[in-house]
């Protein structure tokens, strides 16, 4: 790099006024630099450098985890059930523009179920206790329900999310009388 | 020769391919010194060639694939190709190095000076690259989730072709501006700084994005507290850790060498962690293997165009 070596040009002018080949060949000029008395081992900045990586990674991998064990902390069960039904209608409205477009191709169907299904099969879960869904929002959620049901992870629901911005989806969505509020939580998540 | 400016690629050839050479010197050199780690040339190629290839697979997916042509794959791609300029660095200068041994090229010629300076601008390119692309597709994914309905209209594909025109423009003049002034100390502070600055930075979206999935998980589940959301909100946890994590591990023994070889090169603690130079460099070379695992082959989309690819290579199927 060259920042390193005319770093290391000047400062070897400075020292080997009358040496002119040794650090040519050298990466660094070890002839000022004396290992004698050294009070902790040689390697320490780099044993230290690792430790310190090591254990900053392991703890920002701590805090992840602490922040996954603190719960909400305003989840009425009125707001969870309000946010229940506009979920199950949302879901209704996806099932039918599903259905009844033919614009998308299987492919695109089978991946969006494989992205949605961890929304989605939460959901139909509810439908099936609430009992009050009929019609096609319920042959689109069984539909769903072929994908193979995994927990979901943190990368699928960014591809969830992002899935939602097919133009048909984001059009359809829009004429409904859904809000953006009511995808997105509307509350602020929790900033430590 | 003593003012002479000795080029970069002679200091590599003198200490990889001439390694009896190292320490000779008029000083005594004591036993216990840090000599410098040498990584063999096979495994230098081996990696980099792993990377050049990965990345360049993950271009030519996302061009054949009309699916692809979106924000998020596209900046996908710049990640891509500032993960191959960093490799193609490595591949070109060990070629260098090895038509130097069987002595193509001359040692001390202005042409490879220049040659030495356009290599490490192209580094430096591929470094700033790599933080820049990082950062936008931590941002993409931001104004995904939070800006749901909107995103459509807030990154067209122009906007983002016009945000990475920007990036690449900005990347490419400070690796030049860097490579020319080098010599200053106020080039390597900013530098320093920066990569600290951008890896909180894109840690704090990433936070911001990962309470929201938990929030948005707990909201949609029928239990309050299930094992299911458990493990999921673990795999979060997991994803998040390995994304900086692997970034950190692989680009920050770098960032310590130049600031310990501007602060303190003859402090022998300092001057033992910079023997351990090519060890560093390996590791820039095996983040662009990992960045594709971790980014692009996540998306099924992705995997499922690499499919076929390869079955369609055989059976010449219709794309």
């Amino acid at each position: 790099m060259s920042a390193l070596r005319l770093v290391s040009n000047r400062t070897s002018q400075q020292a080997l006024s009358n040496s002119d080949y040794t650090w040519d060949y050298e990466y660094y000029e070890y002839g000022p630099v004396s290992f004698e008395g050294l009070k902790a081992h040689k390697y320490s900045i780099v044993i230290g450098f690792w430790v310190g990586l090591a254990v900053f990674v392991i703890f920002m991998f701590f805090v992840l985890t602490l922040l996954t064990k603190t719960g909400a902390p305003h989840q009425d069960n009125a707001e969870l059930s309000e946010k229940r039904f506009r979920m199950n209608s949302f879901v209704a409205d996806f099932g039918r523009s599903l259905e009844s477009e033919r614009v998308f191709s299987h492919q695109m169907v089978e991946e969006s179920q494989s992205l949605f299904h961890f929304c989605i099969n939460e959901v139909d879960h509810m439908n099936k206790e609430k009992e009050s869904q009929k019609g096609p929002s319920l042959e689109s959620n069984t539909h769903f329900q072929e994908v193979p049901k995994s927990s979901g992870t943190f990368e699928e629901d960014l591809h969830c999310l992002t899935k939602f911005n097919i133009p048909n989806f984001v059009n359809t969505e829009q004429n409904s009388s859904l809000g953006e509020d009511d995808l997105l939580i509307s509350e602020p998540p929790i900033i430590l | 020769m003593s003012t002479e400016r000795p080029s970069d690629l002679i200091k590599h050839l003198g200490q990889t391919s001439i390694p009896s050479l190292e320490n000779i010197s008029d000083f005594s050199l004591n036993v216990t010194d840090c000599t410098q780690v040498v990584v063999p040339e096979e495994v230098f190629f081996t990696v980099a060639a792993a990377g050049i290839l990965e990345n360049l697979l993950i271009l030519i997916a996302v061009v054949k694939n009309k699916n692809l042509h979106l924000p998020m794959y596209f900046f996908i791609c710049s990640l891509a190709i500032s993960d191959m300029l960093g490799s193609l660095y490595k591949t070109l200068e060990n070629i260098f190095i090895i038509l130097c041994k069987m002595g193509y090229l001359k040692r001390h010629g202005d042409f490879e000076k220049k040659l030495d300076d356009a290599m490490d601008s192209m580094f430096i390119l591929s470094l700033l690259g790599s933080i820049f692309s990082l950062l936008a597709i931590a941002a993409d994914r931001y104004i995904t989730i939070f800006y749901a309905l909107r995103y459509h209209n807030i990154m067209t594909l122009r906007r983002a072709l016009a945000i990475l025109a920007i990036i690449w423009a900005f990347c490419a003049g400070s690796s030049v501006a860097i490579a020319l002034f080098s010599y200053e100390a106020a080039t390597v502070i900013p530098f320093t700084i920066l990569f600290p600055l951008m890896m909180f930075f894109i840690l704090c979206l990433y936070v911001h994005m990962f309470l929201l999935a938990r929030s948005h998980a707990k909201k949609i589940a029928s239990l309050p507290s299930s094992t299911v959301h458990h493990r999921t909100n673990m795999k979060g946890a997991i994803t998040l850790t390995i994304f900086l994590g692997v970034f950190l591990c692989c680009w920050a023994p770098f960032v310590l060498h130049i600031l310990l070889a501007r602060f303190c090169p003859h402090n022998p603690y300092c001057a033992c962690y910079m023997s351990i130079f090519h060890v560093n460099g390996t590791l820039i070379m095996c983040n662009a293997i990992i960045n594709p695992m971790i980014f692009a082959f996540r998306s099924p989309e992705l995997r499922s165009t690499f499919k076929k690819m390869f079955y369609c290579s055989r059976s010449n199927c219709s794309w």
